[in-house]
């Protein structure tokens, strides 16, 4: 940790300076509070029934069993929510609990509340639900292509984003070398140690209050109030102490779930979802696949970009167009090409949902635009580390969409330090003259 | 303490003192510390043994308390985060996790440290690779482990 320099002028009490986190005392005692540390008299246990099955319509669902077992306190399906059974952060085409059809395997088809969580488990296992399969679409060219079953009413086509600067065909014209190529990325679970959970209860004023692991208490509640009939300023999330999220807890998790369930028994609710339901329902990263064709004249410049991102959002939009977006946005990475066409498309299928993850995006195209920069490097005979600082972008140049860069501009400094490392190194300077 | 159906009385030690609890034979440690005894600072993270960060110390061995039976605890000394240390006397691991920003979300917190006290306590001056083993059954998703290392070595320091 860096001690505070005493000869600074004026010392900023963080800004400069390694501080230790202020909840670390809490967390290495032991005594930090997530959600599922807390517990309440009375307190039932959620338990939430998923589809198991990727594209179906609901013929039937019968929870006559459950509703009678000893300790089973409540069951909830679609037709028992109270106000409006949609939510989602951006385009509210989710269902709190499935209605009529489920999208993938994790939809949310009934909750029970009972009095023990073993009790919880065996009636979930006892609910029937009839399904009518539907054909499964489980990738992006499936689900554009033509006459492909509609995973949505408004079709499987969630946004397509065009990004348009200067001339490509002129700037291919000028091209010296050019490389083409097709990227392919995988769904990554965040993998947060903490599942995702939450404990929640109607006060004795009637408003419904939820601590849970979360990361945006306000658009959460949001959503709970509109799913619940209330008005939002009698809903209240507490985002309790949060082991790890890395943008999976970004989305609604628990929260709209312990809210039904808190309001139908007017008991205390916890809902904690075991791993393995963690990882088959909750949100993951991406999978990608980009097509991109990047053209550079011989003395080193890259002169135009083309590209087609396909992200596979999977059964729900979450933040997914935003993420796609992004990732055709900065497909041309941190560097200056002045001839750049990319279309991106977020399309829904039925996986599992891909929504925001570390990076939103980026981290695939960085995949792409990397792999293009070394190949190019290659062909044109010019060491990669001197190609990147040659294209780097830089205070007064315009980034893919056109906005033009006047301040903090770090690519060209940090690529200037690597080099310098690196031939500084005794191991690594032999390396470099490879390269060269 | 009045009888329950289907419920066995265990006894154990539980960071020094005894403790005397209803269990069901299906209930694991963690649900007891955490569930019965309300020490909440163990945590729960896969109840299948593989993230870690429901260790605890078991007679003086590090143990996945998602794996063990309550009443495989009989008589046996149990160890848990909130045995380690207090905030006016924290333990030097503990100080060392905060001054070596080993700390982020701090769920693999609790469990870590245990792990690290155990191995420091058979092995005070362990190698790299004897810590990295030492940890290997505590996973962590935020830190990338690197500064957790640097804290364990550097405890004394
Ligand atoms: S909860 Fe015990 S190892 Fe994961
Ligand atoms: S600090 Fe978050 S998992 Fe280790």
């Amino acid at each position: 940790m860096r001690e505070r320099d005493q000869t600074r002028k004026k010392p900023f009490s963080c800004v400069g300076y390694s501080v230790p986190r202020i909840d670390a005392l809490d967390k290495v005692l032991g005594r930090a509070v997530y959600s599922e540390d807390l517990s309440f008299p009375d307190m039932l246990y959620g338990r939430v029934l998923r589809a198991g099955i990727p594209h179906a319509l609901i013929e039937e669902i019968d929870a006559r069993e459950a509703k009678a077992m000893d300790g089973v306190v409540c069951v909830l399906t679609a037709k028992d929510v109270p106000g409006i059974n949609r939510y989602g952060v951006a385009f509210q085409d989710q269902y709190a609990l499935a209605e009529g059809k489920v999208r993938y395997i994790g939809d949310p088809v009934a909750l029970v509340a009972a009095e023990t969580e073993e009790i919880a488990k065996d009636a979930i296992k006892t609910i029937r639900v009839r399904y009518g399969k539907l054909p499964v679409i489980t990738n992006p060219h499936e689900a554009l292509a033509e006459g492909a079953p509609r995973i949505h009413d408004k079709g499987n086509l969630l946004l397509h984003t065009k990004i348009r600067k200067g001339d490509v065909e002129k700037g291919f014209g000028e091209a010296d070398v050019v490389v083409e190529d097709t990227y392919k990325t995988h769904v990554v679970d965040h993998a947060y140690l903490e599942t995702e959970s939450g404990i929640g209860m109607m006060d004795k004023q009637g408003n419904l209050v939820i601590w849970s692991a979360n990361q945006c208490p306000f658009r959460d509640r949001r959503q709970v109030a509109v799913v619940l009939g209330m008005r939002e300023n009698k809903v209240r999330v507490i985002r309790a102490t949060t082991g790890g999220a890395f943008g999976g807890k970004d989305d609604v998790t628990v929260e709209i779930h312990i809210g039904l369930l808190a309001w139908a028994t007017g008991r205390p609710v916890r809902l904690v979802l075991d791993r393995e339901e963690s990882f088959l329902s909750q949100t993951k990263r991406h999978a990608i696949e980009i097509w991109t064709r990047w053209g550079a004249r011989r003395d080193g410049k890259l002169c135009a970009m083309e590209g087609r991102v396909l992200g596979d959002t999977g059964a729900y939009a979450g933040l997914g167009a935003f993420v796609v977006k992004k990732c055709g946005i900065h497909l041309s990475g941190p560097y200056f090409i002045p001839n750049i066409k990319v279309d991106s498309y977020s399309l829904y299928t039925n996986n599992i949902i891909a929504s925001a993850m570390r990076g939103f995006g980026v981290a695939q195209a960085a995949i792409a635009h990397e792999s293009q920069m070394d190949e190019l490097a290659k062909r044109l005979g010019i060491n990669p580390l001197n190609f990147r600082l040659i294209n780097a972008l830089d205070v007064g140049l315009s980034t893919a969409t056109g906005q033009v860069l006047y301040e903090g501009v770090g690519i060209k400094a940090t690529l200037e330090k690597i080099k310098e490392v690196v031939l500084n190194h005794p191991s690594l300077q032999s390396y470099w003259k490879d390269l060269t | 303490m009045s009888k329950e159906p289907g419920k066995t009385l265990l006894k154990m030690k539980v960071n020094g003192k005894a403790v005397e609890v209803m269990v069901n034979p299906t209930w694991t440690l963690l649900r007891v510390l955490r569930e019965e005894l309300r020490l909440t600072g163990t945590k729960k993270g896969c109840e299948q043994g593989d993230c870690g960060v429901c260790t605890v110390i078991m007679d003086g061995r590090t143990v996945n308390a998602c794996l063990v039976l309550a009443l495989q605890t009989e008589s046996k000394e149990i160890e848990t985060i909130e045995g380690l240390g207090t905030a006016d006397q924290l333990h030097p691991l503990q100080k060392s996790f905060i001054k070596h920003g080993a700390v982020q979300c701090g769920f693999c917190t609790p469990g870590m440290l245990l792990s690290a006290k155990a191995l420091l306590e058979k092995n005070a001056d362990p190698t790299l690779e004897e810590i990295k083993r030492g940890i290997s059954g505590n996973l962590c998703r935020c830190t990338g482990f690197v500064k957790i290392i640097k804290a364990i070595q550097n405890v004394h320091r």
